[in-house]
């Protein structure tokens, strides 16, 4: 594997206006954010809610327009790519949304929502879509049973596993995971990590794992970003982190966490 | 369940009411401009099953009209002929009639079956509340589909491209809803040329109707496609590369599609009641050409108003309409959702 | 305060929209008023457009705008040729007779609608809700134009009321008193076609407006406390119940006015009504405009007053405001 970062983020702002507010400050979601994400490796970013997490996972898939900064894969620049070249982009790096419910239409059945990315780029027919779909529903541990069947008759942990079978279609290099476990029981958490951990071996992938959990990324992920008022404030291995935390407010995140040991048993396990 | 039976009731009664207007032709016994000037305001002809010895006829008849010399303008049934109900009747092309052709019913020359009267000109009432349900009847409908054809497109590309377009459209829509919706109408149809030939007061009016009142469903569309536009699932699919295109094909128009549907059962009778009004006032269908608006113009008059009340049919016959189209929406807002945001 | 003048501002922007769409519209008319004259052989050519010069119909389209919006601001809101006289002195009595019309029709449908609904709301039997469930469908059912005439015919047939008009002859004679009552007597018809064919809509919300409001928990715990029911109804429950009802006030204006419309023609009440018909018949497009406009600012003055009553109303929008 080669020794160059992924993905490489510099100097990356988002500003706001706030449409109802008679202030006309607008508001600053990121503030010079500088970060790296290695290839093969899990990449947590960890933060409170409106620290800008989802707001940095949306520029990287281009579904937000950054006010300034520059973010580049594997070298090219991504903020400029237009037409085919931001398609082809697009293929390589996959967002997963935080609710999984809504992130799935209540119309289609579970086959036509993980072959919607191939639908829409118009590969292969019909026939050939739905193979690939049951191939990549049983990547993810589930059956063809459930093919037919519609979300809201999904259970949440089936509901993730789909959306990630289908950001799986495109093959992609980059998948981000956006509160992945948020709203999710333990056991189905355990579940989900299992999944996820199992295709990064299996595939490749690279994963940047944007939470509010510090507990769960902390053994989940192998590196940890701390996201504080729209900048990165600090970075170091999950471990060390929870050790040794040098800025106030990741001392102040790992304060709140409970227990550490009783989940790391429990994900250990799977 | 008591709701799928009243739907499938005003269902079918709308599909009935229709039809009859669409086979005019051959449920009328008469020519919707054919005159009998002999039988002004004639009241309904009585249908007999028992002539005057008490023998009972299966076959109903009429007694033909003769002038009754005791009242001025009366009628009375000269009971000295029998003429019975002739089906299936091919008639002979008359002046101001749809042309030879097969009708349901009629009876034999020079007794008439006036089952709803005549008017001031001898024209069977009738045939004309037939013959004018298709322009009434059909005006609604066409007008709700431009209307809601319009509204959808506009509150669409409100709704789904934002910002600029959005506001100048909701401006827009805003001028429109701040002007009485039939002054509104009154107003443009001021503008247009006052005589026009049937058809093109047909086409005039559903225009008129339709593109004036665009402004109530794309302000509900572009509150649904609003809504829509943000779901994660949408999203998801721009994520992929999915062009404007592909997102309201797929994502976005399914969800319009139930409003619009109880939007249009509120419509219709709307915009019926608009035909209707316009065509009373003499801006809408004119004279001969019968419509259910220009028919109850005749009761304008006191002496009509009070003395005929057979010429209050095409009114009355809006009733039913009115109520069936009143289930329907009821049912549609049952399963689909409230019409209204 | 700022919500207020916000709207009122908004109201302005509003009606400028509709100035201009009314006169663009009526400038895409084909032909003017002159036209007719044209077709006359004995009328020359000449004196047609010494007319048309006089009237500064030949001028470009935004230079007639703006004359025309000049004369607004001088008070005479444009020229109508088929009375000869400036728009405005037409537009008064009549503005002031719709007014009227409506005004008292809204009043009359709002103080039985709620009444009516809130019964319907918290009625025990069955039975009561059932009629007034079917009454209300059928009333819905019947067309404003059937209703109008069916009391035409109640007033030709019995004479307890006069068929149309305002005033009856020798309204000047009568004394103060006797012409107040000649009015009102003139006016039941009209008005009660109006309230008639609005009646059923309103009641129907006021109920569904009541029947949340009494099982909301508050109401609940009103009776409890042994409150009695008719206070609980009009003292606890309708107050809340009514913010929707008060949005629903703007849009019943808006249902009126534009029925009164038909009212007005058919009942023969001399309001905006007749005399816009007249004016889209002699093709006289300066007074269908001022017409179209008087409409539209009683519409927008509904919808001020809905405002109002809705700041008075709804102590959550007032304390927004402070």
């Amino acid at each position: 594997m080669s020794d160059e970062p992924l993905v490489t983020i510099r100097g990356l702002t988002k500003r706001y206006r706030r449409r109802a507010a008679a202030s006309s400050a607008p508001v600053e979601a990121l503030a010079g954010v500088d970060l790296t994400i290695e290839r093969g490796r899990v990449l947590a970013l960890v933060g409170e809610s409106g620290s800008g997490k989802s707001t940095l996972a949306r520029c990287l898939v281009r579904l937000e327009e950054p006010t300034s900064g520059e973010i580049h894969y594997e070298g090219t620049e991504v903020c400029s790519l237009r037409g085919e070249a931001l398609r082809a982009f697009r293929e390589r790096v996959q967002l997963l949304f935080q609710d999984s419910a809504a992130a799935l239409s209540p119309r289609l059945t579970a086959s036509e929502i993980v072959s919607e990315p191939l639908e829409i780029l118009g590969r292969g027919d019909a026939a050939q879509r739905r193979r690939r779909a049951l191939e990549l529903m049983e990547t993810v541990g589930l059956s063809s049973a459930e093919a037919d069947r519609r979300p809201l008759d999904l259970s949440g942990g089936q509901r993730q596993r789909l959306a990630i079978a289908r950001a799986l279609a495109l093959k992609p290099r980059l998948l981000i995971l956006d509160e992945a476990f948020a709203g999710l029981d333990a056991s189905i958490q355990a579940q989900v990590a299992a999944v996820l951990q199992d295709l990064r071996r299996r595939e490749g992938l690279t994963y940047l794992c944007i939470s509010h959990d510090l507990a769960l990324m902390s053994v989940f992920a192998d590196e940890v970003a701390i996201l504080f008022e729209g900048r990165i404030v600090e970075r170091a291995e999950a471990a060390r982190l929870f050790a040794a935390p040098a800025h106030f407010h990741t001392r102040a995140l790992v304060a709140a966490v409970l227990s550490v040991p009783p989940l790391a048993e429990a994900t250990a396990t799977s | 369940m008591k709701l799928p039976r009243k739907l499938a009731l005003a269902a079918s009664a709308l599909a009935g009411v229709h039809f009859a207007a669409l086979a005019a032709g051959f449920l009328a016994p008469y020519g919707p401009t054919e005159q009998s000037r002999a039988w002004p305001y004639a009241p309904p002809t009585r249908l007999h099953f028992f002539d005057e010895e008490g023998h009972v006829h299966l076959r109903p008849f009429v007694y033909p009209l003769a002038d009754d010399e005791t009242r001025a303008g009366g009628y009375r049934e000269d009971r000295s002929q029998r003429f019975p109900i002739r089906f299936l009747v091919r008639s002979p092309a008359t002046l101001g009639g749809p042309g030879e052709g097969w009708r349901l019913f009629g009876v034999d020359e020079p007794a008439r079956v006036f089952l709803l009267g005549t008017d001031g000109f001898g024209r069977d009432q009738l045939s004309r509340l037939l013959h004018g349900a298709r322009i009434s009847l059909f005006a609604g409908l066409l007008a709700t589909g431009i209307s809601l054809g319009l509204g959808w497109v506009l509150g669409t590309v409100a709704g789904f491209y934002g910002r600029w377009t959005d506001t100048l459209l909701m401006r827009a829509a805003d001028v429109f809803l701040a002007l009485p919706w039939l002054y509104l109408l009154f107003a443009v149809r001021a503008v247009l040329p006052l005589h026009l030939s049937a058809d093109q007061a047909f086409l005039m009016l559903v225009l008129v109707i339709g593109l004036v009142d665009w402004a109530r469903p794309a302000r509900l569309v572009r509150g649904l496609v609003l809504s829509a536009r943000e779901r994660n699932y949408v999203l998801a699919a721009r994520g992929f590369g999915a062009s404007d295109l592909y997102l309201v094909r797929r994502h976005i128009a399914p969800q319009t599609f139930g409003v619009l549907l109880t939007q249009a059962a509120l419509l219709v009778p709307q915009y019926i009641l608009a035909e209707v009004t316009l065509s009373f006032l003499g801006l809408g269908v004119a004279e001969p050409v019968p419509s259910w608006g220009n028919m109850l113009a005749a009761l304008q008059r006191y002496h009509v108003l009070s003395s005929y009340w057979w010429m209050w049919a095409p009114g009355l016959a809006l009733v039913p309409v009115f109520l069936s189209y009143s289930a329907l929406s009821e049912a549609l807002h049952s399963r689909v959702g409230p019409a209204s945001p | 305060m700022a919500r207020l003048a916000r709207r009122a501002l908004h109201g302005l922007f509003v009606l400028f929209g509709v100035s201009v769409l009314s006169f663009v519209l009526v400038e895409l008319a084909p032909g003017d008023f002159y036209a007719e004259m044209r077709l006359d052989p004995r009328i020359s050519e000449a004196t047609v457009r010494a007319l048309r010069a006089r009237h500064g119909l030949d001028r470009p389209l935004p230079e007639r705008y703006l004359r025309w919006v000049a004369s607004l601001a001088r008070g005479e809101l444009g020229y109508s040729f088929a009375y000869g006289t400036p728009v405005a002195p037409l537009l008064w009595p009549r503005l002031r007779n719709t007014l009227l019309l409506t005004g008292t029709a809204t009043a009359a449908a709002w103080a039985l609608a709620i009444p009516i609904g809130v019964w319907w709301a918290s009625a025990r039997g069955p039975a009561v809700r059932r009629s007034l469930s079917v009454l209300m469908a059928t009333l819905l059912a019947i067309p404003d134009i059937l209703l109008a005439l069916a009391l035409l015919l109640l007033a030709v047939r019995t004479g307890w009321f006069p068929a149309g008009g305002m005033t009856s002859v020798g309204y000047e004679q009568l004394s103060r008193a006797a012409r107040f009552r000649d009015v009102v007597s003139h006016l039941v018809l009209p008005a009660s076609a109006l309230v008639l064919c609005v009646l059923p809509a309103l009641t129907r919300h006021v109920r569904a407006s009541m029947a949340s409001t009494l099982e909301a928990p508050f109401v609940q715990a009103a009776r409890g406390h042994g409150i009695p029911e008719w206070r609980v109804v009009f003292g606890h429950a309708l107050p809340a119940a009514a913010n929707p009802l008060v949005s629903l006030f703007g849009l019943s204006v808006a249902t009126l006015t534009s029925m009164s419309l038909l009212v007005e023609i058919v009942m023969s009440w001399p309001g905006l009504g007749p005399l816009l018909l007249e004016a889209i018949l002699a093709r006289d497009f300066h007074l269908v405009l001022g017409l179209v406009l008087a409409s539209t600012v009683l519409l927008l003055a509904g919808n001020v007053l809905a405002d109002v009553l809705l700041l008075a109303a709804d102590p959550r929008i007032r304390a927004e405001e402070t």
